[in-house]
C-alpha cells in the first residue's frame, strides 16, 4: 500500500518552477531515497507535502486522504526532521521534546512516557535535563530527531540530518533511522551523502530541475547505466593535472578530481585505459594505482545529473 | 484550537519569565517609572516654595513693600539674587521660581497700569499658582490707589499711606492640594506606556526569533496554525501588559501611595485599551521587519520620539502648539489625555471618542499587520 502518493505537482515561484509536473510513490514502511542537488526541487517537494506551502498543481495524498482537505490528518501522521536544528537552546532536551510532543495533543502520562522514550531512542536519555547549548553538533542533530518522532508519526520526513557531524554521532542517526523503519515507519530521506542513501534506502528517486528523471532500487539505478565503467585513479599530486585533456580522450563522459584520485566515468564498450595512462604521464603525473569500479549511485546520479550531488 | 493555545501560552511565558532579565524589564521597570516620578514630583509636596527675586527698580517704596509681601506669605522663602543668577538657579532646581521686578515697575503702579513684573519658573502652574494669584490681588489692590489718584503724586501717596497702615487681611484655609498627585499619576502612566510599548514588541518579537532558529517551520509543520501561534503571542502580550498595568497602578497607590483620584474601574479599562494599540503596532513592526534587530531598530525609531512628541516624559504644555497637534495622531496623546480629562473630573462615560480613538489605532495596526502577514508568510525562508 502507498503512504504517500504525489500526482502531477508542480510549484511555481513567479516564472521560477520550482517543481515540475512531480508524481511519485512511496510505499508504506520502505526507506526512500529523495536525491537531488541543491536547488532541485527537493526541500519544495518536502514542504508541500508537510503542507508548509500550498502547490500551484497537483495532488498529494497520504495513507489515501488529501492533505489539502484532510491538512490536520496529514500534519499528525507527518515528523518533520528539517536540515537547520530546530530546538529551543533554553530549554533542556526533555522540555524540547515535550513542547513539541504536546503541540500533536499528547498530555499527561502519555505525553512523559513518549518524550522519555523519543529521548532514549536517540541516546539521550541520560542528557534529559541537560541544555542544547551545551551539546554536540551530533546530540543536537539527535534530540532534533527526538523532537520529530515523540508523536509516533507514520511518516518521518528527514531533510539532511547527518549534515556536519562526527562519524559516531553519524552512525548513531543511520541506525536510528534503520530502527524507526523496523518499528514500522516509512521514511523520506534525502541526504548529500550518497553512501548514506546507497545504505539505507529501499528505494530512490533522482530528482533534478523539479522532475524526477528516474526512480526505483538501487540495483535497478545501476542497471540504467551499464553501458558506462568507472575508473579511479591514484596519483601523487595534482598540480599539473588537467581535467579538459582527459576529457578529450575518446569514450570520457566525466572526469572529476577528489583530493589525489582522478574519478572518470568513461563509456563501457571504448578501451580507453591505456591513452588516459598516456594523457597523465604527458602531463607529468605520478600514477600510484588504478582501479576499475563497479558502478555507484554517485556514478548514476552524475550520468543522469551531468553534476555532482554536491554541486 | 484553545488546547493549543494554552499549550503555547504556557511555553511562552515559562520560557519568558526564567530569564532574570525578563523579570527586571516587565515587571521592575514600570515600579522604577513610578519610582522615578515621585523623585520628580515629590520635593514639591507640601515644602517650602523657594522664590528667587530680582529688583532692578531700584530703592523705590513701592517695590520694595510688594517684595516684603512675597517674603511675608506662608511657606515662601525668598532670595534676593541677579538676573543671571536667577536663572542658573532655576535650572539647577535650587530655585523654584523667580520674581524679576524690572525697572519701572513702582512708576507703573502710581498710574495705575502695573507692569514691568515677570515671574519665571520651569515647574508650571503648580510652583507659580500660589505666588502668582496672592501678588496679583496685592498689586491689584495698590494699582487701584494708582488709578484713584490719577496721575497726583501726592494723593497717591497719602492713600497708598494710609493703605500701608492696615494689615494686608489674608484668610488661610488648608484644602487638599492635588496638583502635585496630578504630576505624578500623568509622570508615572507615562513611564508605563513606554515601558507597555517596549514590552510589547520584545514580546512580539519572539516570532521573528522563532522564524530566525527555526523552530517557527516545526510548529507549523505541527497541527498547530499559523493563526493559533499568532494569537497565543497576543494572548500573552496582554497577560503581560496587564500584570504592569495592575502592578504599577497598585504600587502608586497602596505603597507610594499616590492618589490619581481615578478608580482602579476606569483606569484599568482605558490602560487596557491602550495595551491593545500598543500589541497592534508591535505586530506592525514584526510583520514589517525582516530580522529581530531590524525590529529593535524599528521599535527604537518608533517609540521613543512618539512617546517624546505626546508628552511621556514631560508634560506635553511645554511643547510648542505644532508638536502638540502632532501629537493627535499619536494613541499615546489620547490615554494620556484621558488620563487627564478624568483627573479633571470629566465622567467615564464621556470619553467615548478618546476610547474610539484608541480601539481605532488598535484595529489599524492590527489589520495592516496581518495583511502584510498574509503577503510575506512564505515558508520557503525557513524551510
Amino acid at each position: 500500500m502507498n503512504i504517500l502518493e504525489i500526482r502531477n505537482l508542480t510549484k511555481k515561484f513567479g516564472d521560477f518552477v520550482a517543481v515540475d509536473n512531480m508524481s511519485l510513490s512511496v510505499r508504506e514502511g520502505e526507506i526512500f531515497g529523495f536525491l537531488g542537488a541543491n536547488g532541485a526541487g527537493k526541500s519544495t517537494t518536502i514542504s508541500m507535502i508537510a503542507t508548509l506551502l500550498r502547490s500551484t498543481k497537483g495532488d498529494i495524498n497520504l495513507l489515501g486522504k488529501s492533505i489539502t482537505s484532510h491538512g490536520k490528518f496529514a500534519k499528525t501522521n507527518i515528523g518533520i526532521v528539517p536540515q537547520d536544528i530546530a530546538i529551543y537552546e533554553n530549554m533542556t532536551a526533555y522540555e524540547n521534546v515535550r513542547f513539541f510532543a504536546g503541540l500533536y495533543g499528547l498530555r499527561g502520562a502519555l505525553l512523559q512516557e513518549r518524550t522519555e522514550e523519543a529521548l532514549e531512542f536517540v541516546g539521550l536519555g541520560d542528557k534529559h535535563k541537560s541544555y542544547p547549548k551545551n551539546f554536540s553538533g551530533g546530540m543536537k542533530r539527535r534530540l532534533n530527531i527526538a523532537c520529530a518522532i515523540a508523536h509516533r508519526p507514520k511518516l518521518i520526513i528527514m531533510d539532511e540530518p547527518t549534515v556536519g557531524i562526527d562519524p559516531h554521532s553519524r552512525n548513531y542517526i543511520l541506525n536510528s533511522v534503520k530502527k524507526l523503519n523496523e518499528m514500522g515507519c516509512t521514511i523520506i530521506y534525502t541526504s548529500h551523502y550518497m553512501e548514506e542513501v546507497e545504505e539505507i534506502c529501499t528505494r530512490i528517486a533522482i530528482v533534478d530541475h523539479g522532475k524526477i528523471i528516474a526512480e526505483g532500487t538501487k540495483e535497478q539505478l545501476k542497471a540504467i547505466i551499464t553501458d558506462t565503467k568507472d575508473i579511479w585513479i591514484g596519483i601523487k599530486a595534482n598540480e599539473s593535472l588537467s581535467i579538459e585533456h582527459l576529457k578529450q580522450i575518446p569514450g570520457v563522459i566525466a572526469v572529476r578530481l577528489e583530493e589525489n584520485t582522478v574519478k572518470i566515468n568513461s563509456k563501457g564498450e571504448i578501451n580507453n585505459l591505456n591513452k588516459i595512462v598516456q594523457q597523465l604521464i604527458k602531463d607529468q603525473i605520478e600514477i600510484r594505482s588504478v582501479e576499475e569500479q563497479a558502478p555507484n549511485l554517485e556514478t548514476v546520479f552524475l550520468t543522469l545529473t551531468g553534476r555532482n550531488l554536491r554541486d | 484550537m484553545l488546547k493549543d493555545m494554552n499549550w503555547l501560552i504556557r511555553k511562552t511565558l515559562n520560557n519568558t519569565f526564567r530569564s532574570k532579565k525578563s523579570w527586571l524589564v516587565y515587571i521592575g521597570l514600570p515600579i522604577v517609572g513610578v519610582l522615578i516620578s515621585m523623585l520628580l514630583y515629590g520635593n514639591t509636596n507640601g515644602g517650602v516654595l523657594r522664590v528667587g527675586i530680582v529688583n532692578m527698580d531700584g530703592d523705590q517704596a513701592i517695590t520694595q513693600d510688594a517684595i516684603r509681601f512675597v517674603e511675608g506669605l506662608s511657606k515662601v522663602e525668598i532670595t534676593l539674587t541677579d538676573e543671571k543668577t536667577l536663572n542658573n538657579d532655576i535650572a539647577a532646581s535650587k530655585l523654584d521660581s523667580g520674581l524679576l521686578f524690572e525697572q519701572g515697575f513702582a512708576a507703573s503702579l502710581r498710574e495705575g497700569k502695573p507692569e514691568h513684573l515677570n515671574l519665571v519658573s520651569v515647574k508650571g502652574a503648580q510652583v507659580t499658582v500660589y505666588v502668582k494669584s496672592l501678588l496679583q490681588s496685592y498689586i491689584g489692590n495698590v494699582a487701584a490707589i494708582g488709578q484713584t489718584a490719577q496721575g497726583d503724586q501726592a494723593a497717591f501717596d497719602a492713600l497708598y499711606s494710609e493703605y500701608r497702615q492696615h494689615n494686608f487681611k489674608l484668610t488661610a484655609e488648608s484644602v487638599k492640594d492635588t496638583s502635585n498627585m496630578k504630576a505624578m499619576t500623568y509622570q508615572a502612566i507615562g513611564f508605563l506606556i513606554t515601558f507597555m510599548m517596549f514590552s510589547s514588541v520584545n514580546l512580539t518579537e519572539l516570532i521573528l526569533k522563532e522564524k530566525e532558529n527555526r523552530t517557527f517551520l516545526r510548529l507549523l509543520s505541527s497541527p498547530v496554525s499559523a493563526r493559533t501561534y499568532v494569537l497565543s503571542n497576543v494572548i500573552v502580550n496582554i497577560l503581560i501588559l496587564l500584570i504592569q498595568i495592575v502592578l504599577t497602578l497598585f504600587m502608586m497607590k497602596t505603597v507610594f501611595k499616590i492618589d490619581s483620584g481615578i478608580p482602579y474601574g476606569q483606569m484599568i479599562p482605558i490602560l487596557l485599551l491602550f495595551a491593545l494599540a500598543a500589541i497592534g503596532l508591535s505586530l506592525l513592526i514584526v510583520a514589517f521587519a525582516k530580522s529581530s534587530s531590524g525590529a529593535g531598530a524599528l521599535q527604537n525609531l518608533i517609540i521613543t520620539p512618539t512617546c517624546l512628541l505626546s508628552g511621556c516624559y514631560f508634560p506635553a504644555e511645554i511643547m510648542p502648539d505644532s508638536i502638540r497637534k502632532i501629537s493627535n495622531f499619536l494613541p499615546q496623546h489620547w490615554l494620556l489625555d484621558s488620563v487627564d480629562k478624568l483627573q479633571s473630573g470629566t465622567a467615564f462615560g464621556n470619553l467615548s471618542l478618546n476610547f474610539a480613538i484608541l480601539f481605532a489605532f488598535a484595529a489599524a495596526f492590527a489589520l495592516v499587520a496581518i495583511y502584510r502577514f498574509g503577503r510575506n508568510n512564505d515558508t520557503r525562508l525557513f524551510v
